[in-house]
């Protein structure tokens, strides 16, 4: 085959072993290959369409082939490209394990990709979990296609959970739309309704009062905004990068739950040398009751406290308390400023050494419920005064790409009356840490 | 929530250490626009049997009263750190700490006591359930906006129809849902023939002082008197038995109308 500069031309483009899936979709995605102007582009362009393709949600693997064009009125530079796709089955499923902070849990799953020929997802799941959280949950996915890579979802949902900490078992019912889209690359904003019924009831008899006094069924429908912005080279040990997410919740359009919430989620990733990275990591969040009317359950408010945010106390075990249950409170905030290095002289490198890592830590926090005055300079000292903090080092074990193990020996040094702290050794599995 | 047996016990036992404490409480539904039948009539028994040991407490109302009562039944008290739930816990709560209103009956008249308390409880009781819940013009008139006033759309028509279904099902394994609303009158005008031969032309069922049976009867009679349903067949039965209506008065009289406890909410005048 000649080509030279500048003269191959996309004449044809097939797409072989499409079922359901729709032809405006696939023309749609192909149809930036008859831009290309040259051979090298020709093949950059089939490889980017190939990838696109991949990404449509409808097809199981892509193959391409390029050849001259063929037929009466085919140009001797013309070209002719095909894609061989598989289509994914209409109905697939699954039962896979799945590692929540501090929980594991058993999902059973089926789903119907490509529904209607667009790339939509219609999926079923039920969760099973090992403290006795079972739930379930219906969710249609449509994706668009566009530009902003927007992405609708509807979902129903049913979740329990245990909150022995509290005292409290949480059953949650609800349905959710929501619309997810870029704004710029990289910054992935989330706009959602949530319409939740919960049933909060007391665990046992020893369930402490303040906790008692909110079991009950509660309303909440809330709107929600939330940006997340990732450019880390690893969610688990990341060696540069930035974490920055923030969630601005309001609730009370309809139910009898109301407030106004802020959280906000920062992590950045400094490295030192090669494989000594400094991580710096910050968490805060406040909320307010939206009228006198409405209320704010226990099951919406702040918990501070446990190996995922600041080690060296027990889960949950900052703030307020009663009868050693932890209350939660209306805003936090949370510091930490780690140190991580490969395991002292590299043992095993190559293999498990990888999946190692050695880890300095300082954690700060304070939770209460703050009241701010106008006076800038009285706000700081309040949310400073009382501050908690400890430090401490630990081994930790990268499970998959996902998730971590954290073995840590935790020294509290600053804690205040009421606070359940952990000196010693504290272990966590998890997804989220501070 | 299920009832443990062995915390519950625990916490008798715990319980009886200390003495009565002053802030007592006693927790049940809105009184004027959510608490239905059943749960006025055990809430009463509760709170005359506390008057008649001479124990103070408060009544507080709390909507959500049912899901914080740690099993499931109204009314409850707090005593402490103690949540203690309906009458029988309640007297043997009350009597670990040495206060009970039976040391002046014999074992035969105890258990003729207890008979009658069950039988109190068992027929007037479940035909309070049975009218409330199973009576197609009750429910939709009286019980369903009531049980469902203090939730907002759409959980108020969900969770009473969730409620009835409960109750149905216990109704059912009781065997009371296949009675018909006539058999279900029968009933309460067999037992209440049978308490008011037992009552005789006193005030008291023995001995001319008061014990539990007192307590529960009152609570009963009391509630079916003064509820007003879209028919008050009920409330005409009760009625033509005049001695329990006396008795019901007289208690009435003697431990509501003094001031020997606090009552916290303005609404309690419906006693008058």
């Amino acid at each position: 085959m000649q080509t030279g500069e500048g003269n191959a031309l996309v004449e044809k483009v097939y797409v072989d072993g499409l079922g359901r899936t729709k032809d405006d979709l696939v023309i749609k995605t192909v149809r930036e290959l008859f831009e290309a102007g040259d051979f090298q582009q020709v093949v950059l362009k089939s490889q980017e369409v190939r990838s696109k393709l991949e990404k449509l949600g409808c097809f199981k693997n892509v193959g391409v082939f390029i050849d001259t064009s063929r037929g009466e009125d085919a140009s001797s530079n013309g070209l002719e490209i095909t894609f061989s796709v598989k289509e994914l089955k209409r109905v697939l499923g699954g039962i896979t394990t799945l590692v929540g902070n501090n929980e594991g849990s058993l999902v059973i799953k089926s789903n119907l990709p490509n529904t209607f020929g667009r790339g939509e997802n219609l999926q079923v799941e039920y969760t099973y979990g090992t403290k006795q959280s079972k739930g379930f949950n219906g969710m249609f996915i449509k994706p668009l296609h566009n530009k902003a890579n927007t992405i609708l979802t509807s979902s129903f949902y049913q979740k329990n959970s245990e909150w022995v900490t509290s005292g409290y078992h949480l059953c949650e019912q609800g349905i959710s739309l929501d619309a997810s889209f870029d704004s710029v690359p990289l910054v992935r904003h989330n706009l959602q309704w949530e319409g939740i019924w919960r049933e909060l009831s007391c665990q046992s008899r020893t369930t402490t009062f303040p906790v008692r006094e909110q079991a009950g069924h509660s309303l909440k429908s809330a709107l929600r905004h939330m940006i997340h912005f990732d450019n880390r080279d690893s969610t688990i040990f990341s060696s540069r990068g930035t974490l920055f997410q923030m969630v601005q919740e309001l609730a009370g359009i309809g139910g009898d739950v109301g407030f106004i919430k802020h959280e906000l989620n920062y992590q950045l990733n400094v490295p030192v040398t090669n494989d000594v990275v400094i991580q710096g990591s910050f968490q805060g969040g406040f909320m307010k009751r939206l009228n006198d009317e409405k209320l704010i359950y226990i099951c919406d408010r702040f918990f501070l406290g446990g190996p995922h945010t600041i080690r060296g106390f027990e889960q949950r075990g900052i703030g307020p308390q009663s009868d050693n249950q932890a209350l939660g409170a209306q805003g936090y905030w949370a510091a930490g400023l780690h140190l991580y290095t490969p395991l002292p002289f590299k043992p095993g490198q190559g293999g498990l050494g990888d999946i190692l890592r050695t880890h300095f830590f300082v954690n700060a926090g304070n939770i209460d419920n703050f009241d701010f005055s106008d006076n800038l300079k009285e706000s700081a000292r309040i949310l400073t005064d009382k501050y908690r903090l400890s430090y401490g080092m630990g081994l930790m074990l990268r499970l998959g790409t996902t998730a971590r193990i954290e073995l840590n020996y935790c020294v509290p040094i600053r804690s205040q009356r009421g606070d359940r702290t952990h000196h010693g050794v504290q272990v966590a599995v998890g997804v989220q840490f501070l | 929530m299920p009832s443990v047996l062995l915390t519950d016990s625990i916490s008798l036992e715990l319980g009886a250490l200390e003495p009565w404490p002053s802030d007592v409480k006693l927790y049940q539904p809105y009184e004027v626009e959510q608490i239905l039948l059943q749960d006025q009539a055990n809430s009463l028994a509760v709170q005359v049997f506390l008057r008649m040991c001479g124990l103070e407490f408060q009544v507080e109302m709390r909507s959500n009263a049912e899901h914080m009562s740690p099993s499931g039944k109204l009314p409850f008290i707090k005593c402490g750190a103690f949540v203690v739930a309906d009458l029988d816990p309640v007297v043997s709560f009350v009597s670990n700490k040495g206060i009970n209103l039976t040391d002046h009956l014999d074992a035969a008249q105890k258990a003729d006591m207890r008979a009658y308390m069950s039988l109190a409880n068992n027929i007037l009781g479940n035909a309070e359930l049975y009218i409330s819940w199973c009576d197609e013009t009750v429910l939709n008139e009286v019980t369903g906006p009531r049980y469902g006033s203090v939730y907002s759309w759409p959980l108020n028509t969900l969770l009473t129809w969730r409620k009835q279904k409960q109750v149905a099902k216990k109704l059912t394994a009781l065997g009371w849902i296949t009675k018909t609303l006539d058999e279900v009158y029968e009933d309460v005008d067999h037992c209440c023939n049978a308490l008011s031969e037992r009552l005789g032309n006193h005030l008291y069922f023995f001995n001319d002082r008061c014990t539990e049976l007192d307590a529960v009867v009152f609570g009963h009679v009391f509630t079916l008197l003064t509820t007003p349903l879209p028919d008050n067949r009920l409330a005409s039965i009760v009625r033509s038995y005049p001695n329990l209506v006396e008795a019901c008065q007289f208690l009435e009289k003697t431990y509501f109308q003094k001031p020997t406890a606090k009552t916290t909410d303005d609404d309690s005048d419906n006693f008058d």
